[in-house]
């Protein structure tokens, strides 16, 4: 996890895992939450698991001094594999993190405004903390996103 | 599928000489420790011939992950202080490293994440070969783990021109990365894997790792479980993005190798939300 402000780029390589990008649109500060899976069991490395990760990081940023109403989020990950049989639950997990990252952010009040979630792709992702802008590049592909 | 491209491919494979090359001692190393009439003496007299990978390799036997606290500074006391197998584990880092630590530009990994990648899977291996009580094996499926991408380094001049073909052959046809690379070049990177062991003359248990990592199925009986391990922990870190390439997640999660080593869905979990703790030690090795 991290969390600063500009001119600082977070980069990270996502598979199942999910990226959740937070922006204070007007103070120009952010954070990155990288996710493995989306429940921590109780005494889990609270960084590892949505619903401990994403609460951490909205805590340090408000912390570091952003406002709530101002914060917008942007999640990126949550590949599956290919190909598993259905009773393997670990098949599911990157939908899983993806639901359960999007359920915390909403319990927080946080506004998911850009999605590049699931598929069987890995994905490189750069958030740039100049103005929360997102780079996603999968596949030998890159998209931006822009709104914060 | 290119025949050009086939023709090709079966040029490098028939011409040994363009086939990665690395140093003699991990063979014969490889051969030495599993024939019980030879004496550690014999194999540390072996080693220490070729002066650069004895220097590395005691650099390794001193780092974080293979480090038993005393410094260690020549092979005999690390034949002694950390056993043959882990000794013969440190040779094949220090032999391989050269030929894997490099871009793979088909496969769009960076400098560094194929190596970063193998070694990562060779300490998930050791680790669930020895909570799977098969500790025995501990060692061999480390080494499995750090070589069974081998043939991308060969195919991924190949892999870059024809990537949207295979790709879209694998979406179109419902089937993994691997198979579409045989349907448009005519080979897929496991079998070009293998063709690189024969060259380094290394054992058949190896050569079945490489061969068959993307589909456990098709492995000989008796090096399933084996092949299971690598496959699953392979799997984990592809899932965790470590060494995830142009391929992605286009790969088969193999229930036949869930059910040979009798992973729950909780251990599963659990081993990949250990997978930082498994990229600390890797790095060690790095």
């Amino acid at each position: 996890m991290g969390a600063s402000s500009s001119p600082t780029v977070l980069r990270t390589i996502l598979g199942s895992c999910v990226g959740i990008c937070i922006y204070d649109r007007m103070k120009k500060i952010g954070g990155m939450a990288h996710i493995l899976l989306p429940n921590n069991p109780g005494d889990g490395i609270p960084e590892k698991y949505a619903d401990s990760a994403i609460p951490l990081l909205i805590t340090r940023l408000l912390k570091d001094g952003a406002k709530k109403e101002f914060l917008s989020a942007k999640l990126a990950g949550g590949a599956s594999m290919f190909k598993f049989n259905a009773s393997v639950t670990l098949g599911q997990i990157g939908e899983r993190n993806v639901e359960e990252s999007k359920k915390i952010l909403e319990k927080n009040g946080i506004p998911v405004l850009e999605e590049d979630t699931g598929g069987n792709t890995g994905r490189v992702i750069d958030f740039f903390l100049e103005d929360g802008r997102l780079k996603v590049k999968a596949g030998g592909q890159e998209k931006l996103y822009y709104k914060v | 599928m290119h025949a050009h491209i086939q023709q090709r491919i079966q040029g490098i494979i028939n011409n040994l000489d363009q086939l990665p090359s690395i140093p003699d001692v991990a063979s014969k190393v490889l051969t030495m420790v599993n024939d019980p009439d030879i004496s550690f003496k014999a194999i540390a007299d072996e080693i220490s011939k070729d002066q650069a990978i004895t220097t590395n390799i005691l650099k390794l036997c001193n780092s974080a992950y293979f480090s038993k606290g005393k410094e260690i500074s020549s092979i005999d006391r690390a034949i002694v202080t950390l056993g043959i197998k882990e000794v013969k584990d440190i040779v094949i880092v220090a032999a391989t490293r050269e030929v894997l630590n490099k871009i793979v530009v088909g496969y769009d990994l960076a400098r560094g994440e194929l190596w970063k990648h193998g070694i990562a899977v060779a300490v998930l291996s050791k680790k669930i070969a020895t909570i799977k009580n098969r500790k025995a094996v501990a060692d061999i499926a480390f080494t499995g783990g750090i070589i069974h991408d081998v043939g991308k380094t060969v195919l991924a001049l190949f892999v870059q021109n024809t990537f949207r073909e295979i790709l879209e052959t694998a979406q179109a046809r419902q089937i993994q990365f691997p198979a579409a690379e045989k349907e448009i070049m005519g080979f897929d990177h496991q079998e070009i894997g293998e063709k690189i062991l024969t060259k380094w003359k290394f054992p058949e248990v190896l050569k079945a790792i490489v061969r068959h990592h993307h589909e456990p199925d098709k492995s000989p009986a008796e090096f399933l479980p084996i092949v299971s391990i690598v496959h699953i922990a392979n799997t984990l870190c592809l899932m965790a993005g470590i060494g995830i390439g142009a391929d992605g997640l286009y790969h088969e999660l193999s229930d036949t190798a869930i059910k040979t080593l009798g992973l729950s869905n909780r251990e599963l979990e659990e081993l990949y939300g250990d997978m930082p703790q498994v990229l600390n030690q890797a790095s060690g090795i790095l």
